[in-house]
């Protein structure tokens, strides 16, 4: 690769970012995210922590914080189950609120992050397989949930008689299979995706380090204030998609459950 | 001479698809931000008030529309970074 002249200084298109590479073990036949898996423990970790620690510090006098905290929370996830499935519904507040602050978490270990290629403590968000686990077991909790609400029979008729009339129920199941297809799909993806560009941000921000002009280490001095700028965002995006990622879930039960036409 | 010319071919695919998906998710996300924004504005110019609860829903809108263009950017990630490793 040549250099672009003086002016650029030294040549940054030779390096090339590595993304997506994690610590892989063979289990039985099985390739494990050993990082991955790592890090989800420790998210897991911090999450019972925080739960055991409200309860501890339980109290019906004034809260402290973190119970208002996790009050707050709570409160917001109730109601918008209220608001959209009703009372039966309140089943699905602990799932709801387990989501958001688990995906939270692991969202927010981006910010010890410095781009290197296997992180010490990388979110784990950032790996597809995580988020495609919990997208799969959410879809399979909506179906469980649709199938003992409406029956089989209201089920699978469901599935038949919509959005076009019953003769054209090959077009309907097409149809539908389609979204359905799309909802896990689309969920991982989503939150997969948000992640893999926060972690491929810091990597090319680190690589970003190599530029020199002449001897000045103009990319070391550069790379603070970019770092900077960018974890602020990413951290917008870590609240956001966790919100989102709950929310989701909550819709897809409320369609899933919901016994009108 | 034929391996290279088809590694160069690969390589080329694979950035040009990649830089198609990474411009066409960026037109679409932008446009689709641009319009909850609007509306946003629109509705907080009608009623003040109301201006903490259209900035909770204009947030949401803004992170699913993001999330398309966030699923190109892996797929973008996907063909470059496996491609380019040989």
């Amino acid at each position: 690769m040549t250099s672009m002249g003086p002016w650029f200084g030294s040549p940054l298109l030779a390096l090339v970012p590595s993304v997506g590479e994690h610590v892989v073990r063979k289990v039985a036949g099985l390739s494990i995210d050993l990082d991955t898996v790592w890090a989800t423990g420790a998210a897991v970790v911090i999450t019972c922590a925080l739960g055991l620690l409200v309860r501890r510090q339980l109290t019906s006098g004034v809260p402290g914080k973190l119970q208002l905290a996790w009050e707050t929370g709570i409160q917001l996830v109730t109601r918008q189950i209220e608001g959209s499935i009703g009372p039966r519904g309140l089943a699905i507040v602990p799932l709801a609120v387990a989501l958001f602050v688990f995906i939270l978490i692991a969202n927010l270990f981006e910010f010890v992050g410095i781009g290197s290629r296997y992180e010490w403590l990388g979110a784990p968000t950032g790996d597809i397989n995580l988020p495609l686990a919990m997208a799969v077991f959410v879809i399979l909790l909506v179906h469980m949930a649709s199938i003992r609400e409406r029956g089989i029979g209201g089920y699978v008729k469901h599935y038949l008689l919509q959005p076009f009339p019953k003769f054209l129920f090959p077009l309907n199941l097409f149809i539908n299979f389609v979204e359905e297809l799309s909802k896990p799909l689309t969920l991982a993806l989503r939150l997969f995706g948000n992640l893999l560009s926060g972690t491929l941000m810091l990597s090319v921000i680190a690589f970003l380090g190599a530029w020199k002009l002449g001897s000045a280490p103009v990319g070391d001095v550069l790379v603070v204030p970019f770092n900077a700028i960018w974890k602020a965002f990413d951290l917008f995006i870590a609240v956001v998609q966790a919100f989102i990622f709950s929310l989701l879930t909550i819709l897809y039960f409320d369609t899933a459950m919901s016994t009108e036409h | 001479m034929a391996d290279t010319t088809q590694q160069a071919i690969q390589l080329a695919g694979a950035m040009v698809g990649g830089g198609l998906a990474l411009g066409g998710g960026a037109v679409g996300a932008a446009i689709g931000d641009g319009l909850a924004g609007s509306q946003t504005i629109a509705g907080v110019a009608r009623q003040p008030e109301a201006q903490g609860r259209l900035f909770t829903i204009m947030f949401l809108t803004v992170g699913l529309v993001e999330a398309m263009y966030f699923i190109n950017l892996a797929f973008t990630a996907l063909f470059i970074f496996v491609l380019y490793k040989k």
